[in-house]
Formats: structure tokens, C-alpha cells, sequence
């Protein structure tokens, strides 16, 4: 046990850590890598504030574009803390879902308050109940707080989409085995953590120490076998959400920022211009009767109306 | 709400039963007036051997069905080759983000479904709802482009089997969307299915060389060989113009010269050619109110410059961008310094949103919608409008490309504000950037193939139906005259089709429609006799 644990606590927690790092940033690299595209916007688009859109305006294209940052933020962070467009267009799927992201978001709050109490611990400042700082107590306390109703609140959310999935036909139809995976994976990161909590580790102090020592690279053995579960659920979500769709986290900033608030005008001689001169230079191969054989995308467009007439 | 009655697992989507889902009618709920369920035209024994009918009994392209085993694996061998390409930026740099973001990012949530109007007024059949689709797309890209569902098969989410049933009911499931994307704009994630179904459009157009004929056959290749979807040349073109001038001396009382082909003017307004053939009060309109309001703006007669319309925008990038350009080239021609469009809904977006990054360099001419323009025309003061003429309730019609796409929400509001009396203009239910489509969007409103207009009618149309009765429920009574405004030539088009034939609101309750510059001619001080009549026909 003490080899596993040693395991899993020690050298997969960081090839876990690094491997989930890398291949966000990969994700990301990704998207962004990929060609400009066409205007796909929809609107209402928050950063253009009470103003609204510029196409309301005779000659727009003169308009400097307006930029509402608050009209932005207010709309990310209400869909991003409180799921608003399930709130208001899907109560039900709400009711789980909402819990689930709060669970991720106080679990991942929990682990920065974590890392910090970790820290002070490596400098010599005990974090406890009883300490005198008020800084180092509200840590302590944030720490349990923050995780364990993240973790009550993640494995409430995990357990009513799980519900939804099997007991609502609607939801049943489109569910694949994934769903389900993704959801036992939920459930086990959630629930493996509120079980340590709550029978092995009261104040976080054991897993608090075990972060201390893989910050000092001491390779910490795990005492509980509840820990080592956690610490497993741990390894096996960072593993594998690169691999699952439920790293929307990155498409969504894609969906949102690239494609439908992306209200980005066409500019003589800039980048954008550029770029979209070299794609039309792409050779295509489509193959249906009506596109030209071979051609570039400029090829398909030369002259169009006279050589669809001389086809047709 | 009802519950679903036709369950369809997509796994099932390539059985080989005849109809995989048929419309119930019975499951259609009723609009205010109806009083039997509605009916779908029963096609004859021998169409049914020759088409097929096998999605959900209604043909909206005319599939001949295959004969023999090759024509079979041609079909299902052109569909995976046009997937593949759908994700190569050479093929499909145009839309690759948005697609690929919006096949690997699905929740399967069903936050979107009871957004459709599809979905929900055809008694909320599975196969319609916007993640239906898209699921079935996801699926065969497991299938047989990833390596986990080549393997894992059902357990990876692959299990459904390509054969010629599953290319051909996708081919027509992607035209029982109107491309509205209010789906889209609830969706949590950002996932976008309206854009999945035009993306496969593309894919059964640019590779398989199927689209309805009434959008490619008669509707882009009409347009660029003879100038116009309507199959109106140069010179009727002229003898229409020539028409409507005599039927404005007849309206208001003198003759206006329209300007054809004016080198060097300000504005060179593209109308829907549609408008000249079914609607001519929509261009007379436009015309008394420019030449009223002193504008130095022109019409072309050069082909390729006097239609507006751009089906491409529905089903083809590379149509799309054909007609985009040879359109520049035409305002090119003349010199214009902007090109002001109609009221027409999707070639206002397609020319102003989607072309945005495709007219690089000199191409880029600045291209605007007509509704800031008449927002300019009534603010400037040049035309006295007495509200007063305009003394009849009236509802007001968000075209979605317009609308949610475009976010041009407040100049035809302001309109109406000064060219009605207060009290007779009502929104409808859900106006706005949240209305629904009229029921005639992404080439409804002109698809005529089979019985594919009685679904269009019954189902597509009903949502807009029924929010017409809601906005006009206190004035139901036919004594009083009720219009009802749709500044877009396709949703008018949905109108006279659904709202006025199918469903007899003209008949029954004295609703009628039409744009929204009949509205301002109507109210200018100026003109002599109503501009709008309940007796004509519009
Ligand atoms: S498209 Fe969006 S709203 Fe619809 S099921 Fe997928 S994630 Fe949910
Ligand atoms: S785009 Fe409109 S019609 Fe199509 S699935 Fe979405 S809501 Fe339904």
C-alpha cells in the first residue's frame, strides 16, 4: 500500500499535473492556430454595451467600434460563476450542472488556499484553528470550506446529471458511454475527496502536509488509503479530461471570443487582410460538377457570373 | 409540454424501415382557428419508389433513390470523402474553428431543444431537435475518422453504420433547419448546430453536388447566368423598373424617374429581384422615399447588379462567394461609393457579415443595411410623415439574419415610433435578438420540391403563426384591418405562403403583410391616397 500510495502521491501526481498543463496549453494552441475564419457572430454581443450593434449606424464602417469591458465581464462571469443560460433555458439540467461547476470552482480554490497554507507550513507557520495570525486562521478555515463544500456540492451536481442522464429519456437519447464516464469520473473525484475529508482527514492537515512535501520535492509517502484514493481520482481526472469534452473550459473561450462576440471588421492592409489573401490562394479539391477542378478559392471566384452562364 | 412521441436513438438513424419518423399530425398542436390537424400531401406509389421519402415522408431534394449496390457505396464514399475535407483548412478555412469547436464541445445538455420551432411544432419529434444532427455527424466521425471509435466502437460513442440511408436522411434533416440559430444563442457552451447543418449542406453541395433545386439549379447557377434567381434578365429588368414608375404615377399622383445605372452616385440599392416581380410596391416604396428625401443613389440594370439575393450564404461557400464578388464588381462598374440592400434579410447578412473577410483589397466597398438608412430619412426631418394614416394596429417581424445576426434592433422600432400612432404598434411574444424565424429562412421559403411545401406550411411556419394571433389577440375581429410588418423579402415570401394561403389569417381575421418602407410611404403627408390597401392583393 505504502509503494502505491507512494506512487501515486509522488511521480504520477506530477506527470499528471505537468501532462494536464501541457495539453491545455496544446488545446489552446491549437484552436488558435487554426485559420481565420468567416463572421459568425450573434448578437447580442456584450462588449458592444447599451450601444448595441454598429450595423444600426449609416456609414458603420467609419464608427469607431465601441468596447464595453464591463458589459463583457458582466456577461462572462454570470454565465461563467452562475451558468445564467441553463438557469434561465434549462432549470433542470441546471440544478446539476450549477452545483457541478461550483464543486469544480471551489475545488480549485480549495487547492490554491491549499498550496498557500502548504507553504507557510514549509516555512515553519503552523496552519491551525488556534494559530494567532488571523490571516493564517482564516486560511485554515478557508481551506475547509472551500473544499468541502466544493467537494459536497461538486458530488450533489455529478449525482443529479447522473439522475437526469439515466432516469430522463430526453437526456437518455444523445447519452453515450462517455457521458456516463465522464460523470463516474466526477463522482469519484468528489466523492473520494468528501469521504477523506470526512473520515480521514478533518482539517486537511494530512493532505496539506502531502502538498508541502511535493512542493519541497521530499517525496511524501500517504499514510490513509482514503488519501491515496483521492490523490488517484486526482491523477486519473488531470490524465484524462485533455482527452474529453469537458475541456470545453478552453472551446468555450474560443466560442465566445473568436466566433460569437467576434464583431472584428475587415481593415485595409492589416494582418487579417493578409492572412485571408493567402487562404484564397488554397487550392481546394472539392469535387461537385460546379466547382472548378483544381482551383484556387480565387480561381472558383474569377469571373463567375459569365463562366456559369457559358457552363450552364 | 408534450412528451416526445417519436423516439429515434441515432443509432437507428440508417435503419431500414420506410419512413424513420413520420409526422403525426395528430401530435401537432393546433394555432388558434385551426380546427382539424393538419395535412400532408400523401405522395403517389411510384414518387415513393423514386425518391426518398425515408427521413420523415417529406422530400425536400428530390434523392433519386439508389438502384444498385455501387450507386449505394458512391453515395456513402462521397459523404465521407466531403466530411474529411470538411476538415481541412484548404477545403474549409472559411468556417474550420466554428465547426470543429462545435462537433467536440456538445454537453449533449438538450438546453437548445425547446429553442427550435421545429422541434417543438412538430410535436417534438427527436430528430428534429438541434442536437440531433450534429449527434449523428459526431457519431460517423468517430466511426471512421478516430482511432478510439475505430477500436472501441459502441463504447467510444460509435455505433452508428454508414449506408446510403444515413448520407440521405442527413442530407434532408440539414434542410429541416432554418439555419435561425436561436438554438445557438441559448446553448451554454457556445455550440452552434444551425452552423453543423450549413457546414453539411456544403458538404452534400460542394462534394456530392446535392442541394434543392430551387436554391442551386434555379437559384445560384439561374442567378449567375441570367442575373437573377428569378430569371429576370437585364432588359425586363428595365421593363419592370418602367412599370413601377407608371404604377407610382398611378399611387401618388406624378411621375418619378428611378435612376438606372447613375455613374458616380452616393448609393447604389440592391434590392431582392423578387421584390420587382411579387412585391413592387417594396421598390416603389424605396424609391418615392429616396427621391423624396433628396439622395443621390441608383439602381443597376448590369447583370449580376440588380439582384440582391445570395443563396450561397444557405448551403455553398464557394456559390456564395461567386455571386459576392461578381455583385462588387457590378457596384465596382458604376462607381458607387456604398451599396445600400433592401429589405431582404439574408443578403443583408451574407453581404455585409459573411463577405466582411472575403472582399479583401479593392473589393471592399462599404456595404449597409437599408434600416439605418430609413432611420436617417424620418430623424432628418426632410419627409413629413402624419402618424395618423398609419391608424391601424400593427406587429413587427424580426428577420433573424438581421436580428440575432446582426443586431439591427432599434432603427425600425424607432421608425415605426414616428410613423404610427401611439397604441397600435404591438411587439410580438419573444421580439427582438429572441424571435423566431418566420419559417421561410435558409431557402424555405422558395424550396418547392414535393410535398416539401406542406411541412414548410405546417411546421415551419407554424411558431410565426402563432405569434401573429398572440401580438393581434385583442384585435382578432376581421372589421379591423391589421398589418403585419416583415421587412425582408423571404419572410415575406413565408408569409404569403403559411400565414396568408395555408393558414387564411387574411380570410379569417383581416391580417395582412408587407415591408416596412409601405408603412413610412403610407404615412407621408405628401401622398395623396392610401399607399397600403386591404382591398389589393399585395
Ligand atoms: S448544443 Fe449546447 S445546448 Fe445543445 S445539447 Fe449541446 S451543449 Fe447543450
Ligand atoms: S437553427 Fe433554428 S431551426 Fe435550426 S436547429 Fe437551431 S433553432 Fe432549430
Amino acid at each position: 500500500m505504502s509503494s502505491v500510495g507512494w506512487f501515486i502521491g509522488g511521480p504520477l501526481m506530477y506527470f499528471a499535473a505537468a501532462f494536464f498543463v501541457f495539453m491545455t496549453a496544446a488545446t489552446f494552441i491549437k484552436y488558435a492556430k487554426l485559420p481565420r475564419h468567416l463572421r459568425w457572430d450573434l448578437y447580442p454581443v456584450p462588449h458592444q454595451g447599451p450601444e448595441g450593434s454598429k450595423y444600426q449606424k449609416v456609414d458603420f464602417a467609419g464608427i469607431k467600434p465601441h468596447f464595453s469591458l464591463f458589459h463583457e465581464l458582466k456577461e462572462m462571469s454570470q454565465e461563467m460563476l452562475f451558468i445564467k443560460k441553463a438557469y434561465i433555458h434549462n432549470p433542470k439540467v441546471w440544478l446539476g450542472s450549477f452545483p457541478l461547476h461550483a464543486g469544480i470552482y471551489l475545488g480549485a480554490l480549495w487547492l490554491v488556499l491549499l498550496t498557500v497554507s502548504a507553504l507557510c507550513e514549509l516555512g515553519g507557520i503552523a496552519v491551525s484553528g488556534g494559530a494567532s495570525s488571523l490571516v493564517v486562521r482564516f486560511l485554515h478555515f478557508g481551506v475547509i470550506i472551500t473544499g468541502a463544500g466544493g467537494f459536497a456540492a461538486g458530488l450533489f451536481g455529478s449525482l443529479v446529471l447522473l439522475v437526469l442522464r439515466i432516469a430522463d429519456e430526453d437526456m437518455r437519447l444523445f447519452s453515450d458511454p462517455v457521458s456516463f464516464v465522464n460523470l463516474a469520473l466526477m463522482i469519484f473525484l468528489f466523492g473520494s475527496s468528501l469521504s477523506a475529508w470526512i473520515f480521514a482527514d478533518s482539517s486537511f492537515s494530512l493532505i496539506r502536509h502531502h502538498v508541502a512535501g511535493l512542493l519541497s520535492f521530499s517525496m511524501p509517502t500517504v499514510g490513509s488509503g482514503l488519501i491515496v484514493l483521492q490523490l488517484t481520482s486526482y491523477c486519473a481526472f488531470l490524465l484524462y479530461l485533455p482527452f474529453s469534452r469537458m475541456m470545453h473550459f478552453v472551446g468555450k473561450y474560443f466560442f465566445y471570443h473568436h466566433i460569437l462576440w467576434d464583431d472584428e471588421m475587415m481593415k485595409r492592409n492589416s494582418a487579417m487582410e493578409n492572412d485571408i489573401a493567402t487562404y484564397l490562394h488554397y487550392k481546394m479539391t472539392w469535387s461537385a460538377p460546379h466547382i472548378r477542378k483544381d482551383g484556387t478559392w480565387v480561381d472558383q471566384v474569377a469571373d463567375s457570373a459569365s463562366k456559369e452562364g457559358e457552363k450552364k | 409540454m408534450k412528451k416526445t412521441t417519436r423516439r429515434v436513438p441515432i443509432k437507428d438513424f440508417g435503419s431500414a424501415t420506410d419512413v424513420l419518423s413520420p409526422l403525426e399530425p395528430g401530435d401537432i398542436e393546433l394555432i388558434h382557428g385551426e380546427d382539424k390537424p393538419p395535412k400532408f400531401r400523401e405522395m403517389k406509389p411510384e414518387t415513393k419508389e423514386k425518391y426518398d421519402f425515408s427521413l420523415d415522408g417529406i422530400s425536400a431534394l428530390n434523392l433519386p433513390i439508389p438502384k444498385t449496390k455501387e450507386e449505394e457505396e458512391a453515395i456513402v464514399n462521397g459523404f465521407l470523402r466531403g466530411i474529411e475535407k470538411l476538415f481541412q483548412k484548404e477545403n474549409n478555412w472559411t468556417f474550420l474553428m466554428p465547426t470543429t469547436l462545435s462537433n467536440e464541445y456538445c454537453m449533449q445538455c438538450n438546453t437548445c431543444n425547446e429553442a427550435c420551432p421545429i422541434y417543438t411544432e412538430s410535436g417534438r419529434m427527436d430528430i428534429y431537435k438541434p442536437n440531433y444532427r450534429p449527434e449523428v455527424l459526431r457519431r460517423i466521425i468517430k466511426r471512421y475518422f478516430s482511432k478510439s471509435g475505430k477500436l472501441l466502437r459502441k463504447w467510444a460513442g460509435a455505433d452508428l453504420d454508414l449506408n446510403w440511408r444515413v448520407v440521405y436522411r442527413l442530407a434532408e434533416l440539414v434542410y429541416r433547419c432554418s439555419l435561425c440559430r436561436r438554438c445557438a444563442s441559448v446553448c451554454p457552451i457556445g455550440v452552434d448546430n444551425a452552423l453543423i447543418s450549413r457546414e453539411l449542406r456544403k458538404v452534400f453541395s460542394q462534394e456530392m453536388g446535392i442541394a434543392p433545386e430551387n436554391v442551386h439549379k434555379s437559384g445560384t447557377v439561374q442567378h449567375m447566368k441570367t442575373g437573377s434567381t428569378t430569371g429576370m434578365t437585364s432588359a425586363s429588368f428595365k421593363d419592370n423598373i418602367e412599370f413601377i414608375e407608371d404604377m407610382i404615377e398611378e399611387k401618388i399622383g406624378r411621375r418619378i424617374t428611378i435612376p438606372v445605372d447613375k455613374k458616380d452616385a452616393d448609393i447604389l440599392l440592391l434590392h431582392n429581384a423578387g421584390e420587382y416581380m411579387a412585391w413592387p410596391e417594396n421598390p416603389a416604396a424605396f424609391a418615392i422615399l429616396f427621391e423624396a428625401a433628396g439622395l443621390s443613389w441608383t439602381l443597376s440594370s448590369e447583370q449580376m447588379g440588380y439582384e440582391g439575393v445570395n443563396y450561397g450564404v444557405w448551403y455553398d461557400d464557394v456559390q456564395f462567394a461567386r455571386i459576392a464578388f461578381a455583385q462588387i464588381q457590378a457596384a465596382k462598374n458604376l462607381g458607387v461609393k456604398k451599396i445600400v440592400i433592401g429589405e431582404c434579410g439574408h443578403a443583408t447578412k451574407g453581404f455585409i457579415t459573411i463577405a466582411d473577410r472575403v472582399l479583401v483589397g479593392d473589393a471592399a466597398i462599404p456595404r449597409e443595411a437599408c434600416l439605418p438608412l430609413l432611420e436617417q430619412i424620418v430623424l432628418s426631418g426632410k419627409i413629413k410623415f402624419d402618424p395618423m394614416k398609419n391608424n391601424f394596429p400593427v406587429t413587427l417581424h424580426d428577420p433573424c439574419n438581421m436580428v440575432r445576426l446582426m443586431g439591427i434592433i432599434s432603427p425600425q422600432r424607432n421608425i415605426l415610433k414616428h410613423i404610427m400612432p401611439e397604441g397600435q404598434f404591438r411587439e410580438m411574444p419573444d421580439a427582438g435578438t429572441n424571435n423566431y424565424c418566420c419559417g421561410g429562412g435558409s431557402g424555405f421559403a422558395i424550396m418547392n420540391s414535393q410535398n416539401f411545401p406542406d411541412w414548410r406550411n405546417n411546421v415551419a411556419c407554424r411558431m410565426k403563426a402563432r405569434q401573429v394571433l398572440e401580438a393581434f389577440k385583442d384585435v382578432l375581429d376581421p372589421s379591423i384591418p391589421k398589418y403585419y410588418c416583415a421587412p425582408c423579402s423571404n419572410c415575406k415570401g413565408a408569409a404569403r405562403d403559411s400565414m396568408m394561403e395555408h393558414f387564411g389569417f387574411r380570410k379569417k381575421y383581416n391580417i395582412i403583410y408587407g415591408g416596412l418602407v409601405e408603412l413610412m410611404v403610407n404615412a407621408m403627408v405628401d401622398i395623396p391616397k392610401p399607399f397600403i390597401s386591404w382591398e389589393e392583393e399585395f
